[in-house]
């Protein structure tokens, strides 16, 4: 059955539009990437000198942007430490509680998402300077956990949701201890959620700025350090980092494809 | 509360409510509180105190040039200096005894006391923000609906994955993929000087950068993703079988969009706004960048200045329980039109 004409135009401009929406997201990456390629000392891809690859060099000889990525990396793992055993037991206490509270409960601790990062760090800041303590990458990891802890929330509340609370149920009937239905059958249950989780409170942690730079005090992440050179001077070094961010997600959604992929054809057999 | 207890004992149930307590507490209540405490005061003098200080101040530099006077003196100028010294000293020890320390005054002060110049900037920057949001969503909706009813399911989800990989870059360096695209001698401008229009030697080029143009640009490129997603996931529920009916029935284009898809997709439609003018509204990073300091400040700029700038906590703190009122009323407005509730803010 052929579509009238009026339709098919219209797929052909949506068509269009999606392809120039593409460009749009795409473009800029490109001429980023391109810019560390150049042999320029300005992040240019319109003054070209030619292909080199110093830049990569540069970057291997910088301590500060590496001191920034073992500083991420470090918050990072206190994020997932704080941010996984909180959210859980939110998730938890919310899916169980029946209580008119629960709705101003859910509120409160899905609001951290809903608030701009700058007032999460600025409001931790505050906090702890009554408690004495300054910025730095401790709290970095508290304000970044505030919000991340939220994620985390949804998440296993979405997993929490679809439990089958019987299979409990039938535990404590047959003897099992308290602590050995939590981890007997609630943790292994809930064991795809909490990798996803600590990969995504992962990302969230590394991506951070506006939580972060007022959280950080006189330390530095990657990202904050990438942030400060752009007062204090570009080099190609910073587009480097841009490539090799690029090129790991592409490989990470190549292999993501694969496995679907995969995975879709065990399912057909 | 009780069927926690039964399923995981008390113990376990109190370790939960003790982490949740923490975190409800520790991460987002009293942070909240401190720093609305914080925009309540500041530190003021009384005029009579004010001048108390200064005379101790002018006394101890009085001091410090007679001692200077004594090591270069002698015979008997040593002990007449001495003895002035000793006076200025007891002088300062009674007056300091008496002097009172900064006290704190709470008030509104802090926030009434805005400028013109900044209460302009908070009304640019929300208006701003808004309009961030309402570009996003018209970019966005297309994509979105695309995706979820027209694409089949292979395409989809490629078209999903193309949406995804510019945002595993990190947002600065998004931003500043069009800094360089849209800077003076940035690849627009150099395609222009390419075609005779600019001159980079007159520096005639095109000021990208200046306008609040090219902070749109950037944001909404920043943003798209957490604007199609939540559209997506509604759109994806619409039966297709409602669509053709629709236009079975004769509804053109439009009227089945306003219809059938924009009602059901009601509830997406509002989390992507929310989160879009929220990121957009309190985004420091994208001003920052773009317009590096060429196209006039938004708010976050003003508040990050109030602390690590000029070092007034208290004004800081104040502007951004301001901005942070701005951001609810805007979530409670958004969620009261869509006719949305909390519950559905979180898919």
């Amino acid at each position: 059955m052929a579509a009238p004409p009026e339709r098919r135009w219209g797929e052909a401009v949506l068509n269009l539009y999606i392809v120039v929406f593409f460009v749009y997201l795409f473009a800029p990456l490109l001429v980023m990437s391109l810019a560390a390629f150049n042999d320029f000392q300005y992040p240019s891809v319109t003054q070209w000198r030619g292909w080199t690859l110093r830049w990569f060099g540069e970057l291997a000889r910088d301590v500060r942007l590496q001191q920034g990525l073992i500083n991420s990396l470090l918050i990072a793992m206190g994020v997932i430490a704080i941010s996984l055993p909180c959210g859980l037991a939110g998730a938890l206490i919310l899916t169980r509680l029946e209580s008119r509270w629960n709705g101003l409960l859910y509120g409160i601790l899905v609001s951290p998402i809903l608030t701009p990062g700058i007032i999460l760090g600025i409001s931790t800041l505050i906090l702890w300077r009554n408690l004495g303590v300054p910025g730095g990458l401790f709290l970095a990891c508290v304000a970044q956990s505030s919000f991340i802890a939220s994620y985390c929330m949804l998440l296993f509340m979405a997993r929490l949701q679809r439990q089958d609370r019987t299979l409990e149920d039938a535990a404590l009937d047959l003897g099992a201890s308290n602590l050995m239905v939590f981890r007997r059958i609630t943790l292994p249950f809930l064991t795809p959620t909490i990798a996803t989780a600590a990969v995504i409170g992962f990302l969230q942690s590394i991506e951070n700025y506006n939580t972060t730079v007022f959280a950080i005090g006189g330390q530095w992440t990657l990202v904050t350090e990438i942030g400060s050179r752009f007062r204090f001077g570009l080099t190609p070094v910073i587009n480097v980092i841009g490539v090799i961010f690029v090129v790991i997600t592409i490989v990470c959604a190549v292999i993501w494809t694969v496995l679907r992929q995969r995975e879709r054809q065990m399912t057909i057999r | 509360m009780r069927s926690l207890v039964a399923t995981y004992g008390r113990g376990l149930t109190a370790l939960f409510c003790g982490l949740a307590l923490i975190w409800l507490l520790g991460l987002i209540v009293l942070p909240q509180l401190f720093m609305l405490e914080r925009s309540l005061w500041w530190q003021e003098q009384p005029a009579e105190a004010f001048a108390l200080t200064k005379r101790i101040d002018d006394l101890y530099n009085e001091v410090s040039l007679l001692e200077f006077d004594r090591r270069a003196a002698e015979g008997e100028e040593v002990a007449q200096l001495e003895a002035r010294i000793a006076a200025k000293r007891a002088e300062i020890a009674e007056l300091e005894a008496v002097e009172v320390a900064p006290v704190r005054v709470y008030g509104l002060a802090n926030y009434v006391k805005m400028s013109g110049l900044h209460f302009w900037i908070f009304v640019k920057t929300i208006f701003y923000a808004m309009l961030v949001t309402l570009l996003a969503l018209v970019v966005c909706y297309p994509i979105a609906f695309a995706a979820a009813q027209l694409a089949s399911p292979a395409n989809a989800a490629l078209l999903l994955l193309g949406l995804v990989v510019p945002y595993a870059i990190n947002e600065l360096l998004r931003v500043y993929a069009w800094l360089m695209i849209l800077d003076y001698q940035g690849v627009i401008n150099s395609f222009l000087a390419w075609l005779g229009l600019v001159d980079f030697e007159k520096r005639t080029w095109v000021p990208f950068l200046e306008y609040p143009g090219a902070v749109f640009v950037a944001m909404v490129y920043a943003y798209v993703l957490f604007m199609v997603f939540p559209m997506y996931n509604t759109m994806e529920t619409l039966d297709r079988n409602q669509l053709e009916a629709a236009r079975d029935l004769g509804a053109s284009t439009w009227r089945t969009h306003w219809r059938v898809v924009i009602p059901h997709a009601r509830p997406g439609i509002a989390v992507g706004c929310i989160m879009t003018f929220m990121l957009s509204a309190g985004s420091f990073a994208v001003p920052q960048i773009i317009s590096r300091g060429t196209g006039g400040d938004w708010f976050s700029q003003l508040i990050y200045r109030q602390f690590f700038e000029s070092f007034n906590w208290n004004v800081g703190a104040a502007y951004a329980f301001t901005l942070l009122l701005a951001c609810i009323v805007f979530i409670f407005l958004v969620m009261r039109l869509a006719g949305v509730g909390i519950r559905d803010i979180a898919k």
